[in-house]
């Protein structure tokens, strides 16, 4: 397992987040403190009864309603706590994850690229549940056990201070104990979870590719990377465990001691009649308590240094800056034209795409052409604006793309991607994904795709169930699916990339012929490795390692170009073909 | 073939028959078992022997006033607990290695159980479900394993020894003290059920979750292109609330034992107070004993306010456990039999459909009763329409499924009787939609390769040099070394280089290529067809492809169409066919 050291995630204050929610927190402190500091008085009431009865011989009859009010007290009282536990997380849980997606979904593509998916999957899931443990346990773990400590130390003093400052010794030592094992374990704590985002990759990738692994019959070397991250695993869990089995005998033996010393100390002073008996029993029962807590606290700032470090990664996409605000101008009567200027991407340290000019008149055809890796893609995805470049502008109408308004931008522009990109839900409401399709553009659309027959065999039409990576559609009929969800905007400008590939010939041809008809004046830009279907096309760009090598018409291509004049040449012998059925 | 999970839970399994189930698991364990199991004894009775002394010498000396019995044993005592610090250690780390070893088989029977499924249960689940089920209900179990086992056995058996203490250091108090336990037992019994079934619809509320998040994640560059920013923030409001009413009654359900724990544990405390002091009247208890009383019902009743919180964790398992086992339960269909079982008659065929039938759906034949043959070293080519079901034959053919009704033969033997090794090494096909792992490009292409799997980065050259494949890896900046991470980094078309590389390497004897090089150049796919005639003579290659440029030296061509296959003799018949056909699709 290698891993690049992530940069240090900065953790964020969680107890910021109990001010937001007052009524929340104050009910949860309030709670929390009623039914502890009650449980305080039963040993205090055990007490009292075994004393009254040593010294008079009568049974306390009158400690019996005082003990059932404040049973029923902290019974109440406890239950309301939990309540209000859980009642409080989940709401915490709900409002962060409503907050979190509104962020995301204002950003574009390429800060949810940076972030990654995966990244920010964690970020909605894993880490808000931290949060949420935070509030849940931490908050009302923290007030009762600060209560019970300083509550039960309060009373050891009140009972007998000599006795109680011996006793009280054991707070320092458990807690430096706690403070020494937790910070070697927190690093091994982070180990753990990288070995189970590990185990995780493992697990996904054998998922998403199943069929890969079922053809190269490499089942056994899968389970082979399984068993070396689940050992590793399996070691971190028992380092971390090494560690535990020796803080706990630690606890067990330092409060013994503490019984110990009330025994013969406390012992010593009821023999001496300097304390009673009763207070002697009581004395037992606070060191009980008092020990719980501790060891609580303890757990407790191991639960909060894991909720910051979670608040933290949330925080840092909250604080991420915004997208710079739309332009105000309508792209409602954009003609189309296109242009390129000096336009250049480098990602890492890789040039992408080299000072790349170009223009493209309005209702005109273009192709973009070119070998595997040329940067075909990342052209489609700058003209769009879903890449920003690092150099150069994109003009359409001659106005810069960031000077429309978001909005009605993307209800003239229509773009299907190259890799099958479908929600997991009817058919209808894929096609019609945007909200400025009508139900009339829809049909054109559906018609202009050739996707009538398909939808009219299927049992339930339209209302058809598009299943994730299901089988019941072919690539090319999920390729039809994509391009009518980008006609039924009814745009002005077209971008395919590769949609030649996966749709057949004359599937093909008919599409392209219905696009003339349906979307007359419409700009075109089509990424497509076979030169036969653009022939015709008003311009063809020729890209090469991310440089536009040549461009013009097929006939200009074929006097001036040569690496146009290869391509072409080998896909010449099948052209007879295709061009005789014309 | 139906290997679609539900969610119905199992009502009727109880706690106990679940840890029957991990029993297999932890066979190999005994001796750690035992010993955890000593040990906890062991520190139990340490702990259970502190109090008994401290009445003793309360009684004894304290009341009598006797200073030197106080110190001796005080000494005793300091033992005792030196005892219970050791035992506490042992116990910690054995029963804590014990549930580390547990999870460890119990991850390893799940992935060996996901490696042995067939295509079809991949295909029938969502991802998103399926990543979530292994992953974050595993991370319950692990939960319980790692941190709860450990308390909930010894607690479990402090709890029994100061049941018994109470019983006997004086019937009749022991037993009232024990009245509200029982009332426990059967309130616990009663609200069990009813939390595993909260935690289960949560569980699947978490699922759902975070399958619409990774679904909307992975698709944002359209959420941005549509404009459907409310779309991502209506549809996952829509989950979120969803998740958050299922989890709020989660919460409310694990929250509930705990304070009616409390409350029997004060009860408890109260009965021996009053009760306690009226036996003492009657002469029936000492004070001494007494004092030792409240002691016990402490180390009774705690314990099982701990056993309370650790029960949720342990219903939270159990329902995790459920979902988990559902997958554990599921048999693949696609069985090896026995090789005498059928043969074809038909003597130089490599490959037989004979009358086959095929439905993903039951009901719903997607191919219907297709028979051709594939000779040994011919080039055949699948056109066709899309949707029309070529995808479907290529997964026939290399048994990513089963026909649902019909005979395939490969070597003029039923495909069915063919050890996985065996056929995979005989079939290799390249898919429509390659997969590559997060790994080097080297590594990639040598995945599924186990003759080739010691070679280094020159030796693999020198061979890929040997099919003219040397001449693809310039498209990819690092070339071998070039590192394979994110989705989206290289190409659909650079992807498809490294399939068809690894599979040439393998050296099939069938080759097919689904729409193997779509997204690839012109060019590049030159080569490839070069790179294709280098295979030994007895090759047969089967391709499926939309352009007619790769297909127009195959021997024959079938045209595929609604499920149906026909030959088309000619390519140029072929072409008619396709630009005749009134599409059924």
């Amino acid at each position: 397992m290698s891993k690049p050291a992530g940069p240090a995630t900065p953790s964020a204050n969680v107890f910021v987040l109990l001010k937001k929610y007052p009524k929340h927190s104050l009910l949860l402190v309030a709670f929390a403190f009623l039914a502890n500091g009650l449980g305080l008085i039963i040993p205090k009431l055990i007490a009292i009864g075994i004393d009254s009865f040593t010294s008079s011989g009568v049974f306390p009859s009158h400690l019996i309603l005082p003990t059932f009010l404040i049973i029923t007290g902290i019974f109440i009282f406890s239950f309301a706590q939990n309540l209000m536990q859980t009642i409080a997380s989940e709401r915490v849980a709900l409002d962060l994850r409503k907050q979190l997606t509104q962020k995301i979904s204002l950003q574009n593509n390429a800060t949810i690229e940076k972030f990654t998916p995966a990244v920010l999957l964690t970020n909605l899931t894993s880490d808000i549940d931290a949060v949420k443990t935070f509030i849940a346990q931490a908050v009302a773990g923290i007030v009762s056990s600060l209560l019970l400590i300083i509550g039960s130390s309060i009373l050891l003093l009140i009972t007998d201070w000599k006795l109680a400052l011996v006793v009280l010794l054991i707070i320092p030592i458990i807690g430096i104990t706690f403070k020494v094992i937790f910070g070697k374990v927190q690093v091994l704590f982070i180990k753990g979870q990288e070995v189970i985002d590990w185990l995780n990759k493992v697990i996904n990738e054998s998922i998403l590719g199943s069929a890969t692994v079922r053809i190269l019959n490499s089942e056994d070397r899968e389970k082979e990377k399984f068993k070396q991250a689940n050992e590793t695993a399996t070691n971190t869990g028992l380092k971390i465990l090494s560690y535990f089995s020796s803080l706990i005998p630690v606890i067990t033996f330092v409060s013994g001691m503490a019984v110990l010393v009330i025994v013969v100390l406390g012992g010593y002073f009821v023999i001496k009649g300097e304390m009673t008996l009763g207070s002697f029993t009581a004395f037992n029962s606070y060191v009980g308590i008092l020990i719980f807590p501790i060891i609580m606290m303890g757990f407790m700032s191991n639960v909060i240094a894991r909720s910051a470090a979670s608040y933290g990664r949330i925080q840092q996409i909250f604080d991420h800056p915004n997208p710079t605000e739309s332009g105000k101008l309508s792209a409602e009567n954009l003609s189309g034209a296109i242009e390129a200027k000096d336009l250049s991407l480098v990602i890492g340290t890789k040039n992408i795409l080299n000072k790349t000019t170009f223009k493209i008149k309005a209702g005109t055809r273009t192709a973009i052409i070119g070998p595997t890796a040329a940067g075909k893609t990342q052209l489609l995805s700058l003209i769009v604006g879903l890449t920003e470049p690092t150099s150069g502008q994109i003009l359409f109408d001659g106005k810069k793309i960031k000077d429309y308004d978001q909005n009605s931008f993307f209800n003239k522009v229509g773009l299907v991607f190259q890799e099958s990109v479908l929600f997991n839900t009817t058919i209808e409401e894929n096609i019609g994904f945007s909200d400025s399709a009508n139900s009339e553009n829809i049909n054109k659309a559906i018609a202009t795709a050739e996707l009538e027959n398909l939808i009219s065999t299927l049992p339930d039409g339209l209302k058809t169930i598009v299943s994730e990576r299901g089988t019941s559609l072919s690539g090319g009929q999920k390729q039809r699916l994509m391009l009518a969800r980008a006609l039924a905007l009814n745009p002005q400008v077209l971008l395919l990339d590769d949609f030649t590939a996966r749709v057949d010939l004359n599937t093909e041809k008919n599409i392209l012929n219905n696009i003339k008809k349906n979307y007359p004046n419409i700009t075109l830009i089509s990424i497509t490795q076979k030169i036969s279907s653009v022939i015709d096309y008003d311009q063809i760009l020729v890209l090469m390692e991310g440089d536009v090598i040549a461009k013009g018409t097929h006939e200009q291509l074929l006097k001036s170009s040569p690496e146009y004049i290869q391509m072409y040449e080998s896909q010449k012998s099948t052209n007879q073909y295709e061009l005789s059925t014309d | 073939m139906n290997y679609r999970l539900t969610n119905t839970s199992h009502q009727t399994e109880s706690a106990f028959a679940a840890i029957k189930k991990f029993w297999p698991l932890l066979r190999n364990q005994k001796r750690e078992i035992f010993l955890a199991f000593v040990a906890v004894i062991f520190s139990s009775i340490a702990s259970l022997v502190g109090p008994l002394i401290i009445g003793l010498i309360v009684d004894k000396f304290i009341a009598t006033k006797q200073i030197s019995g106080v110190l001796s044993w005080g000494a005793v005592l300091f033992l005792v607990y030196a005892l219970s610090a050791i035992a506490t250690y042992f116990q910690t780390k054995l029963m804590g290695t014990v549930g580390q070893k547990l999870l460890f088989s119990l991850r390893s029977e799940i992935f060996n159980k996901l490696q042995s499924l067939p295509l079809a249960f991949f295909n029938q689940n969502k991802v998103g479900d399926l990543i979530s089920r292994i992953n974050n209900d595993t991370d319950k179990l692990n939960q319980f394993f790692s941190q709860a086992l450990v308390q909930f056995i010894s607690n479990s058996f402090m709890m029994v020894g100061a049941a018994i203490f109470l019983v006997m250091l004086n019937l009749k108090l022991g037993i009232a003290s024990l009245v509200p336990a029982f009332a426990l037992l059967i309130i616990t019994k009663a609200l069990s059920s009813w939390i595993k079934q909260k935690n289960n619809t949560n569980l699947k509320a978490t699922g759902n979750l975070s399958a619409e998040i990774s679904e909307a994640l992975e698709n944002f560059k359209l959420v941005a292109v549509f404009n459907r920013r409310d779309y991502f923030r209506n549809r996952f409001n829509e989950v979120n609330e969803v998740n958050y009413q299922s989890s709020l009654a989660a919460g409310v359900a694990n929250n509930t034992l705990i304070p009616i724990y409390s409350l029997a544990s004060n009860i408890a405390q109260a009965i021996v107070l009053f009760y306690g002091v009226s036996l003492i009247i009657n002469g029936n208890l000492t004070v001494g004993l007494l004092v030792s009383y409240v002691s016990y019902v402490g180390r009774f009743y705690d314990p099982i306010r701990h056993v309370a919180s650790i029960w949720s964790t342990f219903q939270i398992a159990l329902a995790g456990w459920d979902r988990i086992s559902e997958i554990l339960n599921l048999k693949s269909e696609l069985k090896i039999t026995e090789v005498e079982n059928k043969k074809s008659k038909k003597t130089n065929s490599l490959l037989e459909f004979s009358k086959v039938n095929f439905a993903y759906q039951e009901g719903k034949n997607v191919l219907h009763n297709i028979s051709f043959d594939l000779e040994m070293g011919k080039t055949y080519a699948f056109v066709g329409p899309t949707g029309g079901g070529k995808t479907t034959i290529a997964s026939l053919m290399s048994r990513l499924f089963d026909p649902t009704s019909g005979e395939i033969y490969l070597n003029g033997q039923d495909i069915k009787s063919f050890p996985e090794k065996e056929r995979t090494q005989k079939i290799g096909f390249i898919l429509q939609e390659p997969f590559l792992f997060s790994a080097t490009i080297a590594e990639n292409i040598l995945y599924g390769n186990p003759k080739c799997q010691s070679l280094s980065i020159t030796e693999l050259e020198k061979v890929l040099a040997e099919f003219g494949l040397d001449k693809l890896l310039n498209r990819f900046p690092q070339g071998l070394e070039t590192k394979v991470s994110t989705k989206g980094q290289l190409s659909l078309g650079q992807q498809q280089l490294i399939a068809f590389i690894r599979a040439i390497l393998r050296k099939p004897e069938l080759l097919i290529l689904d729409e193997a090089s779509a997204n690839v150049d012109t060019v590049t796919e030159k080569l490839l067809d070069e790179i294709l005639t280098k295979l030994p003579q007895t090759t047969t290659k089967v391709i499926i492809a939309h352009r007619f440029n790769t297909i127009e030296n195959a021997d024959e061509i079938f045209f595929v169409n609604a499920g149906n296959v026909t030959k088309a003799g000619s390519l140029k018949h072929a072409m008619e066919l396709l630009l005749k056909e009134k599409r059924h699709s």
